[in-house]
């Protein structure tokens, strides 16, 4: 059939219109750009809690071909990678750390933020052995909530902790020196950074303001100064905890979903820990905790498009079902695993709000001092 | 089309997909700690499964963690040293990724058996204080690696640094400075018999020792080089390790394999994903617990327990929490530079005619490192006080001998005297190594000082090993020799035979003389 030359004429104008309409749409549409053209490169850093996350061949696989974006994500402390300079200098195009406080921490780096919104949360925790859990019901610090779970006075452990208390004196016995309870360095990763928070106003009584630092400051230095070396990442201090045993981690600070990804990754490991293990972890949820939050900062509008693809509902029951984040609201998903009903709580109550930033600062140059 | 057509397009379309299936993989070098020796076969089974070429370079941890400082290139894909305290302590530019613990390995006290028996420790519970007591009462010496260069030797030390202190669950800022520890410390340290920069190589040590007549009591190491020894012993006939667990709390390795991102894309960084995963995995884990090692929770049943050596990988244990990075770095420089038991190290240097040219400039530029303090302080191989150095640059003879103490003003006028040398004659490193001996009797006589002969040379002597041998076996056969080659022509037969005979060691200073010598420095 043969085309005239004006209906040919029309037909490139039309088709070059709709190409420059299908582009803007892809633009505005991410989770179908994914299908067309070469998937868009992103690199930065992501707190150690969400390498498992990153790693998901699924969660790849949906990032590449839903949304056209392939990751380059590093692992890094999340206080470190909105203030240090060697990482910054990197041009990271995405920060994914693990509180908001952090988001104006970045700023106050002069890290120009394109972008930024929580994708999910997850509360601190204590992990501990079912040993010393019992230890420290016995001793008082510690309540059962039903099943292997536990509430924990976190003020209590706290001043015995600042008192010097031995393990035996807490009621806990088979583990030699001082009771202690370590998180990973405040100054580098966000979970230690929280603990500081979270330490500072219970013990100064609610939520730490800069003009009551100076009173409660030593005796957190003491908490922290007794951890001895602290991870720089969360990730790292978790895998030292199931690694490590009750001689080696007797108690430590995590985020709740730890537990649930290291469960699901190997559910038979599970089983057999649960059949036969001398001690089995236990997370011990503190009365009060504080709630991580997991801000995405775009600093490269390239990476803007990563943050709807993350709320994107798919991506957000993946993070549930397989690495145990909570929604942005602190609410878990629809899929309950049988494997780890019975240690996880379904409502975290008493939860305290983060200090400010400059409190959160002040704090952390005396911890760094101290 | 036709069938013919069809069938050669589904042919070549096949031919093509295999083609990409099996190509040969990556070229991955590993930097690894020696303890990882043994697991050596699982990572190059795995290489081959995948046509890669690996190759594993064995350093102590220390070294690996100063080849991650920012500004020096490792290169390496992937680093493997026994604790991840290390990289977190260097690695400030997080180059270091995907980091995850292969094993876990105390750091134990393998006791002769028929010394622990004397000692009361079999079957008793004991703590390091109770080693202590015994090292300063001169009940017990042992062999222990460099804390400034391995992990095992850093784990031992700051382990008996707690104990000395007092608080054996955890050393704080601020418990360095106080005289007494230190005191008792340093006489803890009086104990080591023989250093060295790495723990296998202690370990053959040892085993070397039953078969020479050298005869060791003792030697801090993890928990699976101690079984990998007995192992050796028992088949040599020989008596096995008695295992120490201190009761009041142990150094724990994780030995932890991460990747380092050098740019290499996407397939290099999968080939790691894949390697980690393997060894991992259940059936790996399980090969790799069959070795005493300790690994994660529910992976792998550990080995069972032996009465006869006391080593049980299922033992719970309470172990010493490491301390803060600016402590363990203070611990570290007052180790090399006050604690340690002071060496008498006997430089023997060769400056014959074939050193001429690029050899020369080798050689002096290698001594401007090991003589400059703010150098050596940095890679923390400085030199103490106590220190006795002794340069002796030989042709077919002894050019000159000046003996200094470590102190900063004497190495300086012993490197001024050292760089005005330049290469002529013959080669005879024999008659040097005899005469270092006969320099170094009255201090070795007063038996406070860890000695060692280095001969660094570039090729073969003349004259023969019964000149140094001779002298050596009079001399009640105390001092190793160690070599460090160098040079295009190098043999090292001949320096071989001199460690072999004396319990030293050889060091390949081909590529990197300074290197060479940062090794040597481990050894005492």
């Amino acid at each position: 059939m043969a085309i005239s030359r004006r209906a040919f004429g029309i037909g490139l104008l039309a088709a070059s219109a709709a190409g420059t309409g299908g582009y803007v749409y892809l633009r505005q549409h991410p989770e179908i750009a994914g299908r067309f053209g070469e998937p868009k490169r992103l690199s930065g850093f992501a707190g150690g809690e969400k390498e498992g996350f990153l790693a998901n061949t699924r969660v790849r696989s949906l990032l590449e071909r839903r949304f056209g974006l392939i990751l380059d994500a590093r692992r890094a402390g999340s206080v470190e990678m909105v203030r240090e300079r060697t990482l910054l200098d990197q041009k990271p195009q995405f920060l994914w750390p693990s509180s908001s406080v952090l988001v104006e921490l970045a700023r106050n780096s002069g890290v120009k933020i394109s972008r930024d919104q929580v994708i999910f949360n997850s509360p601190i925790v204590l992990y501990s052995w079912d040993r010393i859990a019992d230890g420290l019901v016995k001793g008082g610090f510690a309540e059962p909530a039903g099943g292997p779970r536990y509430t924990v006075d976190l003020l209590k452990v706290l001043k015995a902790i600042i008192a010097g208390e031995t393990w035996e004196a807490m009621g806990v016995g088979g583990l030699f020196g001082r009771a202690r309870v370590v998180s990973t360095d405040p100054n580098k990763s966000n979970s230690g950074f929280m603990f500081a928070g979270l330490v500072a106003s219970l013990l100064s009584g609610d939520v730490i303001a800069l003009d009551s630092l100076g009173r409660i400051d030593g005796e957190v230095a003491t908490v922290f100064r007794r951890m001895g070396y602290k991870p720089p990442s969360s990730g790292k201090l978790f895998d030292d905890y199931v690694a490590g045993g009750a001689g080696a981690q007797p108690l430590i600070v995590g985020y709740e979903n730890q537990l649930i990804e290291w469960v699901l990754q190997d559910a038979e490991r599970w089983k057999r820990v649960e059949a036969s293990a001398p001690s089995k972890p236990v997370i011990l949820y503190p009365r009060p905790t504080a709630f991580s939050a997991h801000p995405l900062i775009s600093t490269d509008r390239a990476a803007d498009e990563l943050i709807d693809a993350l709320v994107s509902e798919s991506l957000l029951e993946l993070a549930w079902e397989e690495h145990g984040f909570r929604g942005p609201l602190g609410t878990i998903g629809k899929a309950r695993n049988t494997l780890l009903q019975s240690r996880l709580i379904e409502r975290v109550d008493q939860v305290l709000p983060m200090p400010d930033a400059p409190v959160m600062m002040a704090l952390l140059d005396r911890l760094a001092t101290a | 089309m036709s069938i013919t057509a069809l069938r050669l397009a589904a042919g070549l379309v096949l031919a093509l997909a295999l083609g990409a299936c099996s190509g040969p993989g990556p070229q991955f070098t590993i930097l690894s700690g020696s303890e990882n020796d043994i697991l050596e076969p699982m990572v190059q089974e795995f290489c081959q499964s995948r046509r890669a070429t690996c190759t594993v370079k064995y350093q102590g941890s220390l070294d690996i963690a100063l080849a991650l400082k920012a500004g020096n290139d490792p290169q390496a894909d992937a680093v493997w040293p026994a604790a991840s305290i290390w990289i977190d302590m260097f690695d400030t530019a997080r180059r270091v990724k995907s980091v995850k613990s292969i094993a876990q390995m105390p750091v134990i006290l393998g006791v002769k058996r028929s010394k622990a028996q004397a000692l009361g420790w079999i079957g008793a519970k004991v703590t390091t204080k109770e080693i202590l007591a015994a090292v300063e009462g001169g009940r017990l010496k042992f062999l222990m690696t460099s804390a400034t260069q391995s992990n095992s030797g850093a784990s031992a030390y700051l382990a008996m640094l707690a104990a000395g202190i007092g608080k054996p669950d955890l050393i704080e800022a601020g418990d360095l400075d106080k005289s007494e520890v230190l005191a008792t410390v340093r006489g803890l340290l009086r104990g080591v018999e023989r250093s060295s920069g790495s723990s296998g190589w202690l370990a053959d040590l040892y085993r070397e020792g039953e078969r020479t007549g050298a005869r060791y009591e003792a030697m801090w190491n993890y928990e699976t080089v101690v079984k990998e020894a007995n192992d050796k012993l028992i088949a040599d006939k020989k008596e096995p390790l008695y295992a120490i667990y201190p009761e009041d709390g142990v150094s724990m390795g994780d030995s932890p394999l991460g990747f380092v991102d050098r740019g290499r894309g996407k397939e290099v960084e999968g080939f790691f994903t894949d390697l980690q995963a393997f060894l991992l995995k259940g059936e790996t884990q399980a090969r790799i617990a069959a070795t005493a090692r300790r690994v994660e929770l529910g992976r792998a049943a550990p080995l069972k327990a032996d009465a006869t050596t006391n080593l049980d990988p299922s033992r719970a244990l309470t172990v010493v929490r490491p301390p803060e990075p600016a402590v363990i770095q203070k611990a570290l420089s007052l180790y090399q530079e006050a604690l340690r038991r002071p060496s008498l190290t006997a430089l023997c240097i060769d400056v014959s005619g074939s050193m001429k040219g690029h050899g020369e400039a080798q050689l002096l530029e290698a001594m401007r490192f090991l003589l400059t303090p703010a150098r050596t302080r940095e890679v923390l191989v400085q030199w103490s006080k106590e220190d006795r150095i002794i340069v002796l640059p030989f042709s077919d003879r002894v050019l000159w001998m000046e003996t200094a103490g470590g102190d900063e003003s004497a190495q300086a006028d012993l490197l001024g005297k050292t760089l005005q040398l330049r290469a002529e004659g013959g080669t005879d490193f024999y008659t040097c190594g005899a005469r270092a001996l006969t320099a170094m009797k009255p201090l070795l006589d007063a038996g406070q000082h860890l000695p060692a002969i280095v001969i660094m040379t570039d090729g073969k002597s003349q004259g023969a090993m019964t000149t140094f041998e001779a002298a050596w076996r009079a001399d009640g056969r105390r001092v190793p020799v160690f070599g460090v080659t160098f040079g295009d022509d190098a043999d090292r037969s001949q320096v071989d035979n001199l460690a072999k005979l004396t319990g030293g060691r050889v060091f390949d200073g081909t590529k990197s003389l300074t290197q060479a010598f940062r090794a040597v420095r481990g050894y005492n």
